[in-house]
This record gives structure tokens, sequence and C-alpha cells, in this order.
């Protein structure tokens, strides 16, 4: 619990704000996280951690100031405010901060609190996960699990009267599978999370997990190597829309935008994809793993259209780089935790459902790729130049999905890939992982339907 | 509360409830950091931290429980936390805790006292005018940043360990965007050394013409090629392998070094150190996260692989002794591996030497996506490059938007030739990772 009444946090904003600030905010946190592993068939290791500790921020025109502390108590606070204070030097007078508390409400509700359940019963979900894995198939020779949960309380307040909490919980199971032979070693791997409870387990199988990983693995044991060079490739949904985290997402952020260091800079209103393409950051779906009710800086979550029928709609905004561009937080600003100053983030980002049907977009692949299963990726927004890694990938001869290759990344430029993305398919699915950036490592959604890019560098040897 | 007032609040809380074996271990760290943007800071921030595990021996299994809330209560709730994640614990591996008695080699280098925050805005506004001054081309979305770290480790056990030791960094970043005929290219240079010793100047130099490099690249032709690995990107690949150097990783069956110790298993003009003493070094390590000396070590002797790195399990296990390098990721993490200044051994060749039987080929000056690119358990590797066609004997063409491709214990053997000079990348906790220049028989390249 973090109990820092409505009275101390206005005393910090105060102190926080005698330097001449026109902005001040109070973030405070209380995480609990516990991470339970296994490797050959047994538990062997519980990571178990208390994070807690406030971040005041101050802002003056463009400028931010920030600093953090462990120390939770109003000492701790004070000393805090008081070292961005004293980092602007002009004093100015200050009317005194009213707050207002405010309730935004949950739109994520939890059933089954993973901190009210035994380590045991989380241990039997992941021991099912991997036996599962281990029992595919005899050329498994290793499986590695890990069940995660985490339960984050914050208290926000700010300059504008703002004073309010959230708590946000999520649960997620990883399994890595290693499959062996003739001196190889290949891997598969799937994780699934939710931000819920351990109900996550209703909706997703434990044995599922296992048998998804196992089956790449072993697949991927008896696969060649991947061929090299521009190919047209076929991306599946799920963790495929990482093609649009990468190529578009980051480029979006106003953190590259309103320093101009973006591709999309400027651009507003112009046809910067496909015209089939229509994508989506929605901050606000249920209990999906990169939703919020509110954001770090204390803005309700939203559903933001970025690309309608190919045109740049929005970008994502927060408040600092929002001061910077003239614009109004999206309730983008995230943070990892109290020890970084918030910035714009990407939520549940995906590529809509498109008017193409799936079987037309492998059928009209002579010759190509077929990437059924992704790995994270990573850009340089300031040229656009990205890359992913595809850990599943197979042939398509003659319209036909033919035999499986290696993983291997693909490469491009955004604003290339983004127009190169020509069919569009009707299978939207979403699939979860973790964006590092600036302020940290987040909890994000990727997704899409499968699309068919015509052209892109695909990185085999 | 303190760390003495919190680290007695845990003993007692310990032995009251029945705890004989335990181990307390924490860090203690700030980090502040000025960031610029156009011609003034832009961004000011300053991070004070602390964090306190407490890793209990229950019934012969170890058990973890980590805060950063120090009170009487906590502590409470910390150790019956810790003894029920240790009944969680299935493993047979014998785990216990190590006892005082080690001689530890002195340090070298002491970690730096932390800069006043003036000399930290001076250099960042220092950089930034270097770098608009350094170029014509050089654009608004230029940034210069400069950060100082110290951290400091305490081990304290039941078996009459007290440990502390202090680490620091200071580094500068110069990412330089220059803009010609409507496009935009970057390039980025850092130093980590004290900061007095950091060269505004030759830092945004270096990063503008790093950028300007880029200006008019093509693609690379889908081939075979030689290439040479530019130092800070051998590194790179080190940090992202590392892995394979691991007992533990080993023993589960995660790395293909395995049992492999005494074998040719790299180039013999490959020799590979790792060094808690590496001179000069704010970040050096006495002890690792057990408690145990640390010593310098060849991990890889001319091509053949001398030892994996051990913690105390891993070297229980394998019948051995510790290497010292047990580590924790954060005072939360379980005990795992880590090396300490990881590095190739450097060569005698030149810049130019290298280049010179590398004609036609490429120098791959940047690799990205590290992270997702490659797989320690298979070695395999496919990477987004950018880079030079070597010409002439020199880094003639630039080329982007290519890939190199291949597999990490195939490259260790392909290695022809190394540089005469290691460049270490940013140290993460007391970990870096470094090598020369150096020259690859042939790799995968795919481009146009």
């Amino acid at each position: 619990m973090i109990e820092i009444a409505k009275e101390l946090a206005q005393e910090v904003l105060d102190a926080a704000l005698a330097s001449g600030a026109d902005f001040a905010e109070l973030y405070a946190e209380d995480t609990r996280q516990n991470r339970i592993s296994m490797v050959d068939s047994g538990i062997d290791a519980v990571q178990d951690q208390r994070k807690a500790g406030a971040g005041v921020r101050i802002l003056k025109g463009t400028r931010s100031v920030y600093a953090s502390t462990a120390l939770l108590t109003r000492e701790g606070l004070l000393a805090c405010a008081k070292r961005v204070a004293d980092t602007l030097d002009s004093v100015r007078e200050n009317d005194g901060v009213r707050l207002d508390e405010r309730i935004f409400g949950d739109v994520h509700p939890i059933r089954i609190v993973p901190s009210s359940v035994q380590g045991a019963r989380k241990a039997d979900l992941l021991r099912e996960a991997c036996y599962a894995a281990r029992e595919y198939h005899e050329e498994i020779s290793q499986v590695q699990g890990s069940i995660l949960d985490v339960d984050r309380r914050i208290l926000i307040a700010n300059s504008e009267g703002l004073y309010t909490t959230d708590r946000q919980i999520r649960t997620r199971i990883s399994v890595n599978a290693v499959a062996s032979g003739g001196g190889e070693n290949q891997s598969g791997y799937y994780a699934p999370g939710r931000r819920m409870g351990l109900e996550m387990f209703e909706l997703i199988s434990p044995k599922e997990v296992g048998r998804k990983a196992a089956r790449q693995a072993v697949t991927m044991l008896h696969a060649g190597y991947c061929p090299a060079g521009k190919m047209t490739v076929a991306i599946e949904n799920g963790f495929g829309g990482v093609i649009f985290h990468e190529a578009c997402g980051h480029s979006l952020e106003a953190s590259a935008v309103s320093m101009g260091q973006s591709q999309f800079a400027g651009k507003l209103g112009q046809q910067i994809a496909n015209s089939k393409l229509t994508a989506i950051d929605d901050g606000t779906i249920p209990n999906a793993w990169g939703s919020m009710n509110i954001d770090d800086e204390g803005v309700p979550a939203q559903k933001k259209i970025l690309i309608e029928n190919g045109i740049l709609k929005s970008y994502m905004v927060d408040r600092l780089n929002g001061r910077r561009m003239g614009l109004p937080s999206t309730g983008s600003g995230r943070r990892q935790d109290y020890t970084f100053e918030p910035t714009s983030r990407m939520t549940n980002t995906y590529i809509a459902n498109g008017p193409d049907r799936n079987e037309d977009i492998i059928a009209s692949i002579e010759y190509g790729l077929y990437a059924k299963s992704m790995g994270g990726g990573s850009v340089n927004p300031v040229t656009g130049e990205f890359n992913f890694a595809v850990t599943e990938g197979y042939l398509i001869r003659g319209g036909r999905i033919a035999e499986p290759v290696r993983g291997a990344s693909l490469i491009g430029k955004g604003s290339e890939v983004l127009m190169n993305i020509d069919m569009i398919g009707q299978n939207l699915m979403t699939a979860q992982g973790m964006c590092g950036a600036a302020s940290g490592s987040i909890p994000t959604d990727v997704g899409q339907p499968l699309i068919r890019v015509s052209s892109i560098t695909v990185g085999g040897r | 509360m303190n760390y003495e007032e919190m680290k007695q609040a845990l003993i007692e809380a310990a032995e009251a409830a029945g705890v004989r074996e335990y181990e307390i271990y924490s860090e203690e760290s700030s980090a502040q950091s000025v960031e610029t943007y156009l011609h003034e800071i832009s961004q000011f921030s300053s991070e004070t931290g602390f964090g306190i595990c407490l890793r209990c021996i229950w019934n012969g299994k170890p058990g973890y429980a980590a805060t950063e809330v120090c009170s009487k209560e906590e502590a409470a709730r910390l150790v019956s936390a810790a003894i029920a994640n240790a009944e969680l614990i299935e493993s047979a591996d014998e785990v216990s805790l190590h006892e005082a008695g080690d001689t530890y080699e002195e340090k070298t280098t002491q970690a730096e006292e932390t800069a006043p925050t003036k000399d930290l805005i001076r250099l960042a506004l220092a950089c930034q005018e270097a770098a608009y001054a350094a170029d014509e081309r050089v654009a608004d979305g230029t940034q210069s940043a400069v950060m100082v770290t110290e951290k400091t480790v305490r081990i304290y056990n039941s078996r009459g360990l007290d440990l502390k030791n202090r680490i620091s960094g200071s580094a500068a970043y110069v990412s330089a965007i220059v803009k010609q005929d409507g496009s935009m290219y970057d390039g980025m240079e850092y130093r980590f050394a004290p900061i007095p010793e950091i060269s505004a100047d030759e830092t945004a130099r270096e990063a503008v013409e790093r950028a300007v490099s880029t200006i008019g690249a093509g693609t690379a032709a889908t081939g075979r090629y030689p290439v040479v690995l530019k130092d800070t990107q051998m590194g790179a690949l080190l940090r992202s392998f590392f892995e394979v150097f691991s007992a533990e990783n080993a023993q589960k069956g995660l790395s293909l070094l395995r049992g492999r110790e005494g074998e040719n298993i790299a180039a013999e003009c490959l020799t590979l150190v790792d060094d808690p003493f590496y001179p000069g070094y704010p970040a050096q390590q006495p002890f690792d996260a057990e408690g145990v000396a640390t010593r310098k070590k060849n991990v890889i002797e001319k091509g053949v692989l001398r030892t994996l790195l051990h913690n105390r399990k891993t070297a229980a296990k394998a019948k051995a002794a510790s290497t010292g390098n047990a580590a924790r990721a954060g005072y939360a993490g379980a005990v795992t591996i880590a090396p300490y200044s990881f590095y190739i051994e450097p060569g005698t060749q030149t810049q130019e030497e290298l280049f010179a039987k590398a004609e036609g080929g490429i120098y791959v000056t940047q690799l990205q996506g590290l992270h997702a690119g490659t797989n320690a358990v298979t070695g395999d590797f496919s990477l987004e490059c950018r880079g030079f066609v070597i010409e002439g004997g020199r880094a003639a063409r630039p080329v982007q938007s290519f890939t190199i491709a291949g597999n990490f214990f195939e490259l260790l053997k392909k290695i022809e030739a190394v540089g005469n000079e290691v460049k270490f990348g940013v140290p993460r906790g007391g970990t870096r990772y470094g090598a020369p220049c150096v020259r690859v028989s042939e790799m995968a390249v795919a481009g146009e």
C-alpha cells in the first residue's frame, strides 16, 4: 500500500515548485513481483521482489528535471522535491497546490489476485507447461519455464490538482524448449500474458504453452537454413505484429517526433502506408497485456487510430513531448518504474483486419517466405531502419506452404515497408512482449492478421 | 532505518525464525544524467536507490526475498517469504554459503568520486556545441548526454563474510543527426572515462563523422564475403553470446560448449580473457556476488577452451573450484554467472593489414537488434548491419540495410586475424565486453 496523504503530496509538490517550475508531479509506487522458474523438470529459483519508491518531476517550458528515491517517508519525498527544485535557479511565489482526489475506475477486473495464491499452486501450473513440452518429443533435451505475477500500485499527484491511484496486476507464463540432435541445438519459445490474475489460465492452457514451444524447437531442428535476399514474405498474426511495432510504432512516439528524430515527423494527414492499412494503439482493451486505466502521468488510457486507410492520423503523446509539439497527451506516458521519467510509449498496438482472404495471401506467392513465429526487433526512428527476428519460417512454393527454414532477421526501412504491406488478411490476433526504450521495459501487445509484404530483405545464409 | 539497522533487523528475524544459514546482499546506488536538445539542457535526472535481498538456506534449499523498504515488519516479512520460497525449490543442486577466509586481491583502480552536476552540464553542452560546429549539415534532433553512476555492494553472511565494494562509471554520448537533401542520417559515439578526461570535440566530431559517412549509402549485394568486424561490434557479439561460456548454461544443456574444456573451439589467434582488475577500470571487483575472491583468467587461450565461468554451485557440480564469477542481475536476482571485463586479447594487425586481405569484403561498423537476432542456445545469429565495402585496402563505400548471418561457434573458428587495439562497450553493472577489430574469412550477407 502507498500511504501518501493528500496533504503530504501537496507539500511535496509545493517544495518541487519552489524555484519556479510551471508543473510538478509526484509518482509513487509499491510493486510486488514474483517469478518462479523451472529447469531440468524442477523448480530451481523463486524471485520475490518488492520495489517501492517515488519520483518527483518538474517541468519548466520544455525542460524537465527528475529525481527518484527509494525512501517513501516524508523526509525522503521532501528531499527528492528539493533536489529537483534546486536545479532550477529562479525563485517564484507559489500559490500552493490544491489536490482533488479523482477515481478513474477500473476496467480490468481481477478475479484471482496472484498474491493471495500459494506458491505451490503457481508451481503446479508451471510444471504442467514444462512437462507438456518435455513430453512432446524425444528430441526435447531441456525445458526452461517461468511463471510471473506483478502487482503494481501507483499514486500520482500533480500541480494541476490531480491526486489518484491505480493498481495494475499482470500474469505471464513462458516456456523455452530446446531440441538437440547431431551436435546442434534449436529452441522454441512461447510466453503468453494478460493484465489479469491467475484466472488467465482459464483462457490459456499451460499444456498448450509448453507444446507450442516444443513443437517449434523440434520443427526447427529439422529445418534447413533460410535463404538470403529480397523476397515476398507472408507474416502470420500474433507476434507478427512486431513488424508494425518496429517499422512504424516507435517512429510515431512523440519522444522521437517532437525532437525531429522520426521519419514520420510532420506527416499528419499524409499517406504513409498502403491504403489497405489501418493501425491502432488501444490502451483500453479490458485485461489486455498492454492495457491500463491511467497512464503513468495519470491520464486515462485511450484508443487511438494511428493510421487509417494509409493516412497518418495520430501520434502517441506524453505530457512533456506534447508541450514541444503543442498537442495534448494521448494517455501514452509510461515508465518501467519510479526510477524512470515517463515518456511516450505504445500500449496494445496492432494492424486491423483487412480486405484479403488469408488463403489468397499464401496462394498469391509463387516463391517466398511464410514467417509463422517472430521474436523481438529494434528500430532506428531517425532513418526508419528496423529489424526483427523470424523464429519459425517456411518457404512458400507455388502458392503453398512448403518446407520449414530456420530463423533469420527481416530488415527494411519503415517508410518503404509500410507501402509494401499490400495484402492484409482477417485473422487479427495479438501477442505479448516487453518493449524496451528510454523509460525502461514495459508490457506491450503487438498484433495483426496475416499480411503480405511484397518485398523485404531476408537475412538468411 | 539505515542499512546497518535493516541488517540487524534481518539477522534478528532470521535467527528468531530458526534460519541458521543466511546472506544479506544489498546494493546502494546513485546516478545522475543530463541531456541536451538544441542548445540547452533539456533533461536532468538524479536517482538514488537501495535494495536488499535475504538469501537463506532452508532444509538445504535456497530461498530469496528482496525489498526496498527498510523496517522491522518488512524484515520479518522477508524472512518468512524467503523460507516459503525455499520450500518451493525442487532442484537437487547443492547450495551453500561461502565461508570467510579468502584473500582478496587489492584493487589497482578505485571508484571515482562523483563529479559535480555543473561539470556534467558543462560537458554535455560542450558536446552539443561541438556537434553543431562539426558540420553545417548537423540538424536539430542532435542530442548529447552525460551520466555518472556509482554503486556500493555489500555482502554479509552467517559464515563470517562481511564485504563491501564501491564501483563507479561515467560516460558521455553524442547522437548526431545530419540532414542532406531532405533525408536524415545519424551517428552515435560515446566515451566511458572520468568526466575531466572526456574530450567533447573528439566525441562529437566522431559522432558527426559517423553520421556523414552514411550519406549516400547503398546496399551490399547478397553473397558471401570476407568481413572485418569493428571492435565495438565484435564486443557486442560477445555480450550477446557470453552465456555460452557460463558453466550453468553448459550444465543445463543450454550451451554447446558443455564438456569441451581442453578442446580447440576457436582460431589459434583468439585468446579470450576475463579480468576483474582491468587496469584503469573504476568498477574493479575483488569478490563476486557470493563473496568468492576473483581473479584474471583466460577462458580461451590460443583457440583452446581453458575453462567455463563458474560460481560455487556449478563448481561443486563439476567438482572444480569457483572461478569467482557469481553474479546477480540486480539486488533481487538469483545468483547466476557473469564475467567482468571480458575481452578478446589484442593481436598485432593494424586496420590496414586487416583490410588488406579483405578486398571486396565488408567492414561491419554497426550491428542492430542483437537482443532478438542472436540465440545463445543455438549459436545462430542474423543481424541488421551498417558498414563499408572494402576496396583498395580501405573502407571505401558506405552500405546499409543488409544483414550478416552465421553461427557464433563457426565464427570463432573463422577469425583469421585480430587487430591491435581493444575497445570496450559501455559497462552494465560491473560487466563489460571488449574486442579489437577482427577479420572473418567468410560470412553470409543478405542485401540487394
